[in-house]
């Protein structure tokens, strides 16, 4: 397969999905897709829970729903996507090596690149979980594929540690499977999730939900027989004497996600250590130049709507590159400030309009977002850092940055 | 199984009784291994830091010591052994750092009884050279910077444990030795002629019996009153850490222990990730959890040693167990004996450092069988060589092009993390894997930084299919561990 | 006598509290603890009429694929998500099928077709 392609998109999710269409359409003659799974759409295949699409389509659509409208587009469009081809090495001159199941083994050597390989869950041992080592414990995704895919259940009783969407998510689905929930336990004062999914997915069912809590041992072997779970002070140490013991015979994680940048590691391109994901600028182009990256594997986001928009950019930045635009300047370097745990992107030029996406580190209420000292989002009722903030800034704002470096801040209204 | 017959049984299929089987099988005799769990290489020898070496403390390198000796005489015959057997082995080097004259003091004792044991012959032994603050900074530039010097010790390597303990028993059967799995040893009777030994699955007639049961070694000896020895279980924590971080360090690190056995270690594996622990005085035999505390204790240690390694680097734990004597007076002696009591009876353990000793082990358990009156011939068929599983991400381009050639399921990559293809998983149940850790101990799948979450529902359903049986039969590590409970929709039957 | 009943608005990362008093005649008579007018629209609308989409499987037949993803196409009354369950347990999808097909009209009454969300190839 050595033939003349434009650009070339690792990962056919939903932000790779986006890439290739949008690539495509901004005039890139040969866009492939390489997908290492056994079918387009990623995640988004074993996501049957709606609330997708929301934003993007203006409709509530399930994740294959949403899926198939891009899958349908890029075919549409004649992007040619390879499944079961996994890339074995990237260079940092945009070398491609894949062993692909039906294709065997080839290279690649595209004009420009788009990474949108997502993320992975957290596992047990990523938070050191004390205990026995039996099997009953997957990532809440894991379970999610099983049920919603292979056709099994992993058990009948249920608790889930980690309160983010898909672990809330899961609560739902194993409990309408007939399984019972016996709690869904965080450590942190509030839920890793939407709002949306606390109400729908764990209140709705009445699944106790133990917040400040963690899971402080596993029991039983070789199969899960249950978990002792305890409070947790503030410094989130399980807090001596306020143990109690659940019966369980599945034990689902649900602990954060981690962009999967392994193989833009191999390429050299320069990571974020607040984000975990490569360091881009408004074109979505990372360190390496002719390298973009988009959706999860920059930053994880909270909703799929944004995935879609933010891997846009990438590709349409690629289909520029391979066509040997010219690509914005590194003028400004956007940094968090006050509240701001990350933000993305971390360069602009300071002559387009941008849209910024960043988490807080801490809950509040009645804030507003400057940069340098400019106010780029009046008010905001209510921040959490497991919503992600989303702030269109036009050009017209960006041109009176006249320093090399814009800090990012949070602060409530009322202050000064 | 109803009754079968055999003229030795070796019950235990870890590395000493993998080791020993092989060693049998260079000779006509008629050979059983039996081993309680669905696999070889269940228990120690798993979770084992696979270093091969006389260990980091200055009361080794003790000629006195029987296992001494089997570590020095192993060192030399690992290489070519894995060779053989196509196992990873590799000379990683060890350096051990100190940070005062009093550590310092302890090296200069260790280094020379190594020098005394080097004189005896063994060239190979032990620490050789003294290495400067500069010069082990340059060597190894990510180490704490509280050191004023090491002393190097070049032929220490690493060897992966489980391919190892495998490729014996694949070896061993190969060449006629018959392998029982999933048979637990319950009773052993013995008359003037031989043992009769009962198990969960009929019983075995056999003249002649190698225990090499691990932790389990006291009761199985205890069953015919052969239990002549004492020895205790101490507990093992090791970590492993993402291959991220494998070029942080290119040689074992370690600090002198107090206790021998005491690990104080971070070492590169031969997969190129890095793997630190720490043993535990406090153990209840069997009891494999791990506490918040073995594991803030273990990351410090190694924080003392490579500063940079964070909790979450780590993406694997595990604790096992070794057999040890007297471990709290600071000693520590093997059993590789006949006992005393019972004829025709052999106990083999070697607790700590057990991979490094096991080839010469089984040597010397053979020549105690001969003593015992066992009758050797060679067995002229006996093939020494093993073929490795193909390992796709190791191979070249032209290899891996000529490999898709002749099965193109080694173009598809089920694990992604570690890089193991569909043909590797085919091949590794061919060769006996029925679990979910049978394909993982062969292959590696499931093994790297995301722990299975990809890759455990395609391994599931290649071994539904590689063994014929539904995938909710599929277990992790045989009864007992099944996967997936339920089929969907099976608890909504008769439900509300 | 009068009722209280408690809400969570999902309409921002806020999620007020919002207490809806409920008189006899189950009549909401005041609502409070939600900080802007969505959360107020939201706490009575919620509780007048508590629905949602039902997204699940069912189990297929003549398929490679073991799973087919269905939905309804409205949002049922939440009460009913359970009962509904225990409808689709009975259902076997054949192939061929296409996104929106309907697999059970009118399911359990609830005016809402239970549709399949994706297409299900032999």
């Amino acid at each position: 397969m050595q033939q003349e392609v434009d650009v070339a998109v690792i990962g056919a999710g939903p932000a790779g999905l986006a890439a290739a269409i949008k690539a495509k359409e901004a005039g890139a003659e040969n866009v492939v897709v390489l997908e290492r799974a056994e079918s387009l759409g990623g995640l988004l295949d074993q996501c049957v829970h709606n609330g997708f699409g929301l934003l993007y389509f203006g409709e509530d659509l399930s994740g294959p729903e949403y899926r198939d409208r891009f899958i349908e587009k890029a075919m549409d469009l004649k992007v040619d996507a390879e499944v079961e081809s996994m890339i074995l090495e990237l260079s940092k001159k945009r070398e491609i090596k894949v062993a692909s199941n039906k294709k065997g083994y080839f290279s690649l050597k595209p004009k420009s690149i788009v990474l949108a390989m997502g993320c992975r869950e957290r596992t047990r041992f990523n938070i050191g979980i004390p205990g026995s080592r039996p099997t009953g414990i997957y990532t809440a995704g894991q379970a999610q594929r099983f049920v919603n895919m292979e056709g099994f259940i992993p058990g009948k009783k249920i608790i889930i540690l980690g309160s983010g969407d898909i672990g809330m998510i899961m609560a739902r689905r194993l409990t309408l499977e007939g399984a019972k929930v016996g709690a869904v336990v965080e450590i942190l004062p509030y839920i890793g999730g939407l709002i949306r999914n606390e109400v729908q997915c764990v209140h709705d069912f009445d699944i106790p939900l133990f917040l400040r809590h963690t899971v402080s041992n596993i029991h039983g072997f070789p199969r899960i027989e249950g978990v002792t779970i305890s409070a947790v002070d503030e410094n989130i140490n399980p807090i001596p004497g306020t143990q109690r013991e659940i019966d369980c015979d599945t034990l689902l994680l649900s602990v954060g996600l981690i962009p999967e940048n392994e193989l833009s590691l191999m390429a050299g391109v320069e990571l974020d250590p607040l984000v975990g994901g490569a360091i881009v600028d408004e074109a979505r182009q990372t360190s390496v130049p002719g390298i973009f990256a988009g959706g999860n594997v920059v930053h994880v986001h909270d909703l799929v709507d944004n995935v879609s928009w933010e891997s846009e950019i990438a590709g349409a930045s690629a289909a520029a590159y391979a066509k040997g635009e010219k690509m914005p300047s590194r003028k400004i370097e956007v940094t968090p400030g006050k509240n701001i745990r990350y933000i993305v992107p971390q360069f602009i030029s300071g002559e387009k309009d941008v849209t910024f996406y960043m988490r807080v580190k801490e809950p509040d209420e009645l804030v507003r977002v400057k940069m340098d000292d400019i106010v780029i989002r009046k008010s905001e009722m209510a921040v959490k850092p497991s919503s992600m903030l989303k702030i269109d800034v036009p050009a017209s704002i960006l041109r009176n940055i006249k320093k090399r470096k814009a800090t990012v801040d949070c602060v409530r209204i009322k202050e000064k | 199984m109803g009754i079968c017959e055999t003229e030795v049984l070796i019950i235990g299929g870890g590395v000493l009784g993998a080791a020993t089987a092989r060693e049998l099988s260079k000779y006509k005799v008629d050979v059983t291994l039996v081993e309680k769990e669905v696999d070889v290489c269940c228990g120690s020898s798993k979770a084992n830091v696979g270093m091969v070496n006389q260990g980091e403390d200055c009361l080794e390198y003790r000629p006195e010591y029987h296992r001494s000796k089997l570590v020095w005489d192993s060192m030399r015959m690992m290489e070519p052994l894995c060779q053989e057997l196509e196992v990873p082995f590799k000379i990683s080097g060890g350096i051990g750092i100190f940070s005062n004259d009093a550590q310092r003091s302890k090296f200069v004792k260790m280094d020379s009884k190594a020098a005394k044991v080097r004189k005896m012959g063994y060239d190979w032994v032990g620490p050789q050279e003294w290495i400067d603050q500069d010069t082990l900074r340059k060597m190894e530039p990510n180490i704490t910077r509280d050191t004023i010097g090491g002393l190097l010790e070049p032929h220490a390597a690493v060897v992966d444990p489980m391919k190892l303990t495998i490729a014996l028993a694949e070896n061993a059967t190969e060449n006629g030795v018959h392998m029982i799995l999933g048979t637990e040893v319950e009773d052993i009777s013995h008359g003037v002629e031989g043992f009769e030994v009962r198990t969960n699955n009929g019983s075995i007639k056999t003249r002649f019996i190698v225990n090499a049961a691990g932790i389990y070694i006291d009761k199985i000896a205890a069953m015919v009153n052969a239990d002549d020895f004492v020895l205790y279980p101490v507990k093992g924590y090791l970590a492993i850490c993402d291959k991220k971080l494998g070029g942080l360090i290119n040689h074992a690190i370690y600090r002198i222990p107090l206790m021998p056995g005491e690990l104080n270690v971070v070492l590169p594996t031969v997969d190129g990730n890095l793997m630190f622990g720490i043993t535990l005085l406090e153990a209840r035999k069997g009891d494999l959890s791990s506490t918040k505390k073995m594991q803030d204790k273990a990351l410090a240690n190694v924080q003392g040693l490579l500063p940079d390694i964070k909790g979450s680097d780590v993406i694997k734990y595990f604790t096992g167990f070794m057999m040890m004597q007297n471990f709290e007076l600071g000693w520590h002696e093997c059993v590789v004996d006949a006992s005393k009591r019972v004829p025709r009876f052999i106990n083999v353990s070697i607790g700590y450092p057990g991979i490094s000793a096991a080839p010469a082990a089984a040597k010397e358990v053979v020549e105690l069988l001969v003593k015992e009156g066992l009758k050797l011939k060679e067995n002229s068929k006996f093939n020494p060589k093993r073929k490795a599983i193909p390992d796709f991400s190791e191979f070249s381009d032209k290899e891996k092009d000529q490999l898709i050639a002749q099965d193109p399921r080694y173009a598809h990559v089920v694990c992604r993390c570690e890089t193991v293809t569909e043909g590797e998983i085919v091949e590794a149940i061919k060769r006996g894997a029925t679990t979910v850790d049978g394909v993982k101990h062969r292959v590696r799948a499931g093994m790297g930084r995301c722990q299975s979450g990809f890759c455990r529902p395609r391994v599931i359903k290649i071994l539904a299919r590689e063994l014929e049986i539904p995938e909710e039969e599929i277990t992790m590590k045989g009864p007992g561990s099944r996967e997936l409970l339920y089929k969907n929709k099976e608890l909504l039957k008769g439900g509300e | 006598m009068a009722k209280k009943e408690k809400i969570i608005c999902v309409g921002c990362p806020m999620g007020c509290e919002v207490t809806l008093v409920i008189n006899e005649k189950k009549e909401v008579e005041k609502v409070s603890g939600n900080k802007c007018k969505e959360g107020h629209k939201y706490a009575i609308e919620e509780y007048k009429n508590p629905v949602r989409i039902l997204t699940a499987t069912v189990l297929t037949q003549d398929s490679s694929q073991p799973l087919l993803p269905v939905r309804t196409d409205s949002p049922i009354l939440k009460t009913k998500l359970k009962k509904a369950m225990q409808v689709l347990v009975k259902v076997r999808a054949k192939p061929p099928l296409k996104t929106g097909d309907i697999l059970i009209p009118n399911i359990l009454g609830t005016g809402a077709d239970l549709v399949t969300s994706s297409n299900l190839l032999s």
